[in-house]
């Protein structure tokens, strides 16, 4: 087994952590901010991957990828909003909002997925390549495709702290996370800054889902394989900060690279769930937190 | 005849099923102080909670410069108790709003926002204040006099506040709740728990607030420095306001324990 291999093997691992990143950050956005789980992150990825092929793919829409995949983006923002305000907000009050989410957001994933089968049909599609041809790093050769994918994901996660580091929005809404009785009494608006979480949490699924639907075929239960990816990453890294699930991202990109490559797809959920039981065990708060939960 | 800057009428609440305090009326004027003290427990914390909106009224209004700032609906019937969807049935009462309106509380033992640092938390503080009291300048200005209030604060601009002493900490809360412009400030027992040093500097600071004319709520168990700064006292217990005297009327702290808890010989 050649150097060469192993490293065409690592980047695939990369692209695989960078999708699993951006889409544990998002699921991270609102755990930390509203206190539950968003069970409904899955089939926001399936919906932002159908609605970016909707609006870019040549037999639809036709407006092009760049353009599709903003519009679709943005699209997923007003849905994440909307999403909120039907089935979170109503029970925000109630003392069993994290129990009662559970199920709302299971609900809401649900009708999502059969809404897609609806509208799109169950037959798969395929979202185009981000970008044609090699591009040489080096001793590694990329495909333009993933570098275009790392390159924005990249810049993603870098703008999300930038956001909730200097921008008065983002610091409220890590203010709001980190206490909300004080973000209440300091006049904070507070429902809006969670129905913001919603909508940018929902955004993010939304790239990861266009980002998923260009390396693999798209169906409308295609987020639970990365939902399933991302609770791994979350366990592992915790969420206590919204950065901590990407070095957990990248770890379980690279577990889920070599072992499908060196053991065999199959063996690869085991892999990962061995993995994951083993930080249970260890260190249940997660691999890179001391921290309590906040954004 | 103006409008007294806040006004209760008949308040009560308290954290369901519980009710904590009842028949509240209290009438804070212009450019006044008050003061309470009362036993520990006794819902002094709950009442100020009720007031700023956190904890929603059970009955009774909260009137601030002549605006009532809670709905008019008494506790919502068992019926749709469980049903609270904003858009229905709507809250008692908005903390936000309260906040925007100029009444600002400074919570008791607030930490705050334990993993933002000092100069993110007071960035934010002024939010409280928009497009009530001027822009942009006008938040420097008062920047520049909080940090000369708090000199340790301008020393610790990037910590974090989790990173602070807890006199730090209060020091931080006052000076966020100074940076929202308030018309009338409630200090829930700024002092308590520091060290004798601490204490002083804060003390020093909360007279420096007060003699630049911002109206107070004063929550203390130090009669000597509640006497010094308010112009009533109201003494709290049970959840009820038993007694309200005048500056010149409030005697030594023995005496007002004498009066609280009935006399002794
Ligand atoms: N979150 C809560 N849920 C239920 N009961 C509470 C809660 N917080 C406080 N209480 C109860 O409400 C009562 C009043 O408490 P509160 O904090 O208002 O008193 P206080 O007068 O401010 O006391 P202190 O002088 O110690 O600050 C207490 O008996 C307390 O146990
Ligand atoms: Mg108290």
């Amino acid at each position: 087994m050649s150097l060469d291999t192993l490293l065409v093997v690592a980047s695939g691992g990369l692209v695989l952590g960078a999708i699993y990143a951006l889409m544990a950050s998002g699921l991270a956005v609102v755990w930390t901010t509203l206190g539950i789980f968003n069970f409904a992150h899955g089939a926001f990825i399936a919906l932002g991957a159908y609605l970016g092929w909707q609006l870019s793919h040549a037999e639809a829409s036709g407006l092009g990828l760049l353009a599709g995949a903003l519009g679709a983006v943005a699209a997923m923002f007003v849905i994440g909003v909307c999403f909120h305000y039907a089935l979170v907000r109503p029970f925000e009050r109630k003392a069993n909002i994290v129990a009662a989410s559970v199920i709302t957001t299971l609900a809401g994933a649900a009708i999502i997925e059969n809404g897609i089968s609806l509208v799109w049909g169950p037959r798969s599609k395929q979202m185009p390549r981000l970008a044609e041809g090699d591009v040489a790093l080096g001793p590694v050769v990329l495909s333009a495709s993933d570098l275009v994918l790392l390159v924005t994901v990249a810049a993603i996660l870098a703008g999300l702290g930038w956001f909730l580091g200097a921008t008065r929005t983002g610091r409220s809404m890590r203010a709001v996370a980190q206490n909300r009785e004080a973000a209440e009494l300091m006049g904070l608006d507070v429902p809006r800054l969670y129905a913001v979480s919603f909508g940018l949490s929902a955004a993010m699924a939304g790239l990861a889902g266009l980002f998923v639907g260009s390396i693999r075929f798209m169906t409308p239960t295609m987020g639970a394989d990365p939902l399933m990816k991302a609770l791994i990453v979350v366990i592992l890294g915790g969420v206590a900060r919204f950065t901590s699930p990407i070095y957990a991202a990248l770890i379980v990109g690279m577990v889920e690279a070599y072992s499908s490559y060196f053991l065999g797809l199959y063996w690869t959920p085991a892999v990962l769930f061995a993995l994951m039981i083993a930080v249970l065990v260890l260190k249940p708060s997660g691999l890179f937190t001391s921290h309590q939960r906040t954004l | 005849m103006k409008a007294p800057l806040l006004e209760l009428r008949g308040l009560a609440g308290g954290y369901d099923p519980i009710q904590i305090f009842q028949d509240v009326d209290l009438e804070v004027p212009h450019d006044r102080a008050v003061g309470f003290f009362g036993p520990n427990g006794h819902g002094k914390t709950t009442l100020m909670k009720t007031i700023s909106g956190v904890l929603e009224p059970w009955s009774g209004d909260v009137i601030f410069e002549g605006r009532r700032m809670n709905r008019a609906a008494e506790r919502g019937s068992r019926r749709w108790r469980n049903f609270n969807y904003d858009a229905i049935i709507p809250r008692r009462m908005d903390p936000k709003a309260v906040a925007r309106a100029g009444l600002i509380h400074v919570a008791q033992g607030n930490l705050l926002f334990p993993e933002m640092t000092v100069e993110e938390t007071l960035s934010i503080a002024p939010i409280a204040a928009a497009g009530r009291a001027g822009g942009a300048a006008e938040t420097k200005r008062r920047r520049d006099e909080v940090e000369a209030l708090f000199p340790r604060l301008a020393e610790r601009r990037r910590h974090k506040a989790r990173y602070l002493s807890g006199g730090e900490r209060q020091m931080l809360s006052i000076a966020a709740g100074l940076m929202a412009a308030p018309k009338l400030l409630i200090l829930d027992e700024p002092t308590l728990g520091l060290s004798p040093r601490l204490r002083g500097e804060l003390c020093d600071a909360i007279r420096q607030v007060r003699a630049g004319g911002v109206p107070l709520i004063l929550i203390e168990q130090d009669v000597g420095f509640l006497k010094e700064l308010i112009d009533v006292l109201y003494l709290f217990d049970h959840g009820r306001i038993s007694r309200r005297l005048t500056r010149d009327e409030v005697p030594s702290h023995d005496r007002l324990m004498a009066m609280l808890f009935g006399e002794r010989e």
